[in-house]
């Protein structure tokens, strides 16, 4: 056989990737070629670099938005600080009705039912200030604020939940409930993250009542998607099945 | 929008777009073109997959970040997305010595992965071949990918490669032949290692 004819299988055949009898020709063609034996080299040079390769594998789908989420939200925030009277017209700062993950918080609108004698709903007022980004700091800090006709009774009834991405993904969600009254008996709250019939639970809890209720909890990457937010009064019996106490509700737009 | 299309624009020239309102057009097609690498020689130098995770989060950030400091006249932007890369690796490596991670069995990402026998630095310098090769492979055409992935990383014939992309068997040959010398091409482009290291 002839170089020319050899050439484009010396890859293949580098590879391993040849028929027995076809490698059998190009061996007997090296025999006798320097120049092709040359080539071999080279590609077998090629090949073992491959050996260095990496895994074949891609970063997950979500990371990108993450990465732009955070530049967008830093860069929001260098626009409050510098004008921070502003701070309630964020989509105007940007010039852009994108919606980010941090913006979907902006319209939040949570429902607060007493936990007390009687159930109450509280509208949520949103605010949205975005801290200056550092690792430790949130993204989104949330403040919750009963309507007027709807705390009467309820003194420094409020709440807060600060939103910060974990580089691994997940979200963490602080809670800061104030006057927030203790479960009953045997019983704890626990929050979700609903959409549709699927909800994933982000931890379960208790409060103190009077005075403020600090709780850290975490949820994974998948509850971005999860819209509507729930804490139910969860009871220690044999019903594994989510309570349909609901002791606070919100939905994202 | 940008004025150009992100897709003609060079490396370097989206580097200059990251602190201009093009930021998030700019530093997402960087990412489309590199993020596969750093997250690949990620898992090799970290061998799990949370830590590559919160590598490549950190590195584009970085890039974002630090993007005055790159000079294209000292050389590639690969070569700087290389030691930034590096640099943030060798502290998500000492950092990983403190964490207890549960490691799959058989995970076909982690079989890959360095023996973490070895020293962060001396995991870290056999880096820069991971990061060329993948270089290298990401840039070949569509078709001479799908080759080398199939002949090499699935260890197919060239038959069966031809059987099941219903592609000619002399056509596989010469795009076998051909991803080769491109990927030999590529490998001899580029900085070396002392440029990448300094």
């Amino acid at each position: 056989m002839k170089c020319a004819e050899i050439h484009p299988n010396l890859a293949a055949f580098a590879l391993g990737g040849l028929e027995p009898e076809e490698a059998a020709e190009v061996r007997r063609h090296l025999a006798s070629c320097p120049g092709c034996q040359k080539e071999l080299e080279e590609i077998e040079t090629v090949r073992h670099s491959l050996e260095a390769a990496p895994p074949p594998a891609a970063p997950p789908a979500y990371l990108k938005d993450e990465i732009l989420s955070r530049v967008r939200a830093e860069g929001l925030s260098s626009s409050i600080k510098e004008e921070p009277e502003e701070s309630s017209s964020l989509e105007e700062q940007t010039g852009s009705s994108r919606t980010s993950r941090f913006n979907r918080f902006k319209n939040l609108r949570i429902i607060l039912p007493s936990v007390a004698a009687a159930a109450v709903v509280a509208m949520v007022t949103l605010g949205v200030f975005f801290g200056f980004m550092r690792e430790e700091l949130p993204v989104a800090t949330i403040q919750l604020v009963p309507t007027p006709q709807e705390t009467a009774g309820l003194k420094g009834y409020w709440g807060v939940a600060e939103i910060r991405p974990q580089p691994s993904g997940n979200q963490q969600v602080e809670l800061k409930l104030n006057n927030f009254e203790e479960p009953k008996p045997n019983s704890y709250y626990e929050l979700w993250f609903v959409s549709g019939e699927r909800r994933i639970s982000a931890g379960s809890f208790t409060s103190v009542g009077q005075g403020e209720t600090k709780v850290l909890l975490n949820v994974p990457p998948e509850a971005r998607n999860y819209h509507t937010l729930l804490i139910t009064e969860e009871h220690m019996d044999n019903d594994t099945a989510p309570s349909q106490e609901v002791a606070l509700k919100g939905e994202m737009p | 929008m940008m004025t150009q299309r992100a897709d003609e624009l060079s490396d370097e020239q989206l580097m200059t777009r990251l602190t201009g309102p093009e930021v998030e057009a700019a530093l997402s097609k960087l990412y489309d073109r590199y993020s596969r690498t750093v997250f690949g020689v990620g898992l090799k130098i970290l061998g799990d997959r949370s830590l590559a995770e919160e590598l490549v989060q950190d590195v584009f950030l970085k890039v974002w970040r630090s993007s005055g400091t790159f000079d294209s006249s000292r050389g590639s932007f690969s070569t700087w997305l290389y030691r930034v890369t590096r640099s943030v690796a060798l502290d998500l490596y000492r950092k990983r010595a403190h964490r207890v991670r549960p490691v799959p069995d058989g995970d076909p990402y982690l079989a890959t992965a360095q023996d973490s026998s070895a020293g962060p630095q001396e995991v870290v310098d056999e880096s820069w071949l991971s990061w060329r090769v993948s270089r290298a492979l990401e840039v070949l055409d569509a078709s001479h990918k799908e080759v080398i992935h199939l002949a090499y990383f699935e260890g197919l014939s060239q038959r069966e490669i031809s059987e099941r992309t219903g592609v000619p068997l002399g056509t596989v040959k010469s795009r076998t032949a051909s991803a080769f010398k491109s990927l030999r091409r590529e490998l001899a482009l580029g900085d070396t290692l002392r440029e990448a290291n300094r």
